[in-house]
């Protein structure tokens, strides 16, 4: 289900080649290299101090690295000018600032304006409602609660309809109902071709429509994780575990056998694995799909970086 | 440009260094006006209204308009990185030199914006000694309090307006530098303390005469030394334009 895979940064939407940021002599980031595919969503995982909100400073501008580069759409972020960022979408705070004595309206019109964007209003209108912030838009931005607010930074990144949407921890501070709608929301944009990057400690609920996750540690990326269909792996307990491993590996419509603790892990058809194992007269205790724990996964390669 | 330039005013004024800074601009004139040492402290009895704009401009100038053109400057970037709504607006595909120019230009009319309020209430406060005509001077004009004869509304008016122009662009060497602290430290409060210690230093700097006719701090009481102005004014705006185009420059590639 899960496998390292080499960065491929051909008509990548985001890219960043071997990054790196130093703070004196003190390395923050070192050799960073990968890309997000439109329509990709990428998780940045990583335990605090990991270098996750540094890597989306460096990401969309707001800092610029010791070395390497950064590509929007194939432009320089650092060099091409801001006419680069007009890919992208972005909160890297959490909860989003916004200037408190406006409304939520007048916020995301100013950010509009510096987008560029004319006749904004409708647009506006939109995304207040896609967010269910329309009943608050005209009430100062100081009386949002921290989901508001939160929300409303989605609203404001998504605003200009980007190809490139960059988020940290775009779920931080939101009740289950509000985390629930901006997966939904992230994983539709994603569908529409926009790539995605956030940075989370939610892997599990990320893991249902993340591509990649990116797991940083000590200012590297340790591994990127590319996260399969679900369904296609399954994990079955019989008597005798080897044994059963080993006859499966001969079953036609049975791939990649292997076998985790007493259960069997294979892809492939779990009708065609059943009756096979039924008809060689082995116990088989029960047979479900085998979620790849994301969670667990990374634990253990953070803790065994 | 226009409309960022009407939000960052909207922003100065809703600052709370702006807020009390004009508060105190207007409020402290009437203190001059009726301290009772006044006759004490500068041999002065007041005989015209006329005369406490400058009463409020000479003690103003001394250190709390410098101070609080310095906090103002250092607060207008200094807010919107502690609130985070920096990283808001960089992150738009909008020059970085548009955002903070538009900053500067609102830094160096707030000069302006405090000095009208404290001329507004030193007349306010020099209303019950009379804005009519009057023998003696502004204090700001030939011949200082003394003045050389009679001297009519419009002649006082156009003095104080003069001083009060003069002493705005005396305070602008003080926005930039604050304001180039402010992209250096991005910190409100490091800004300030910069930007003062920095004038206090240039201050002290006198004890090197060579130095003198180059320091900004020699002209901060240029609005009543009529004979400095060819060599002070180009100068302060030499300063002014130098510290703003390093700020602009830093914060080009500065990490936010």
């Amino acid at each position: 289900m899960s496998e390292a895979v080499a960065a491929s940064t051909s008509g990548a939407a985001l890219e960043a080649q071997q990054l790196g940021k130093r703070y004196g002599r003190k390395p923050v980031l070192e050799n960073i290299t990968f890309a997000v595919q439109p329509g990709e969503v990428y998780a940045l995982a990583g335990p605090n101090g990991s270098g996750k909100t540094t890597l989306i400073r460096l990401l969309t501008g707001l800092a610029f690295p010791t070395s390497g580069v950064v590509r929007l759409l194939g432009q320089d972020i650092y060099n091409g000018g801001y006419a680069a960022r007009r890919a992208l979408g972005a909160v890297v705070e959490a909860p989003a600032a916004f200037y408190p004595h406006l409304t939520g309206r007048q916020n995301l019109e100013m950010v509009a304006y510096l987008t560029g964007m004319l006749n904004a209003g409708a647009r506006i209108r939109e995304v207040l409602a896609r967010l269910e912030l329309l009943a608050v838009a005209d009430q100062p931005v100081r009386t949002f609660s921290l989901g508001q607010r939160q929300r409303l930074g989605l609203a404001s990144a998504i605003l200009h309809e980007p190809q490139i949407l960059i988020l940290d921890e775009p779920t931080s501070g939101l009740d289950p109902q509000g985390i629930s709608k901006v997966h939904e929301i992230l994983a539709e944009l994603a569908w529409k071709g926009v790539a995605v990057l956030l940075s989370t400690h939610h892997l599990r609920e990320v893991s249902a429509y993340a591509d990649k996750v990116g797991i940083l540690g000590g200012g590297r990326l340790l591994e990127e994780v590319r996260l399969g269909a679900k369904g296609e792996t399954y994990r079955l307990r019989v008597d005798d575990a080897p044994r059963a491993a080993a006859f499966l590996k001969t079953v036609p419509g049975v791939q990649n056998v292997s076998l985790r603790d007493v259960n069997v892990i294979f892809e492939g058809s779990p009708n065609v694995a059943l009756a096979a194992l039924v008809r060689e007269n082995f116990q088989v205790q029960f047979l479900e799909p085998d979620y790849f724990d994301l969670y667990d996964y990374y634990r253990e390669r953070v803790k065994n970086a | 440009m226009l409309r960022i330039l009407i939000w960052e005013l909207g922003k100065l004024v809703r600052l709370r260094s702006v807020q009390i800074g004009l508060l105190a601009a207007l409020v402290l004139p009437a203190l001059w006006a009726f301290a009772p040492g006044l006759r004490a402290q500068y041999g002065l009895e007041l005989v015209s209204g006329w005369q406490v704009p400058a009463l409020s401009l000479l003690t103003g100038m001394d250190f709390l308009f410098p101070f609080l053109t310095a906090m103002a400057a250092a607060e207008v970037l200094g807010s919107e990185v502690s609130m985070g709504t920096l990283k808001l607006v960089l992150l738009r595909p909008s020059p970085r030199s548009r955002l903070l120019g538009a900053k500067i230009v609102v830094v160096l009319a707030y000069p302006f914006i405090l000095l009208l309020v404290s001329l507004l209430g030193s007349l306010w406060a020099g209303l019950p000694f009379g804005l009519g005509s009057f023998f003696g001077g502004t204090g700001v004009g030939e011949g200082s309090f003394a003045g050389v004869g009679q001297l009519s509304p419009a002649e006082a008016l156009a003095e104080l307006l003069r001083a009060y122009l003069l002493a705005g662009v005396v305070l602008w060497p003080l926005s930039a530098l604050a304001i180039l602290y402010a992209v250096i430290f991005l910190s409100t409060t490091s800004a300030a303390l910069a930007a003062v210690s920095t004038l206090l230093l240039m201050r002290l700097l006198v004890a090197f005469p060579a130095l003198q006719p180059f320091l900004l701090t020699s002209y901060l009481d240029l609005y009543v030394r009529p004979e400095a102005v060819s060599w002070g004014l180009p100068l302060l705006i030499i300063y002014t334009v130098g510290f703003s185009l390093l700020a602009l420059l830093i914060f080009e590639r500065k990490d936010i």
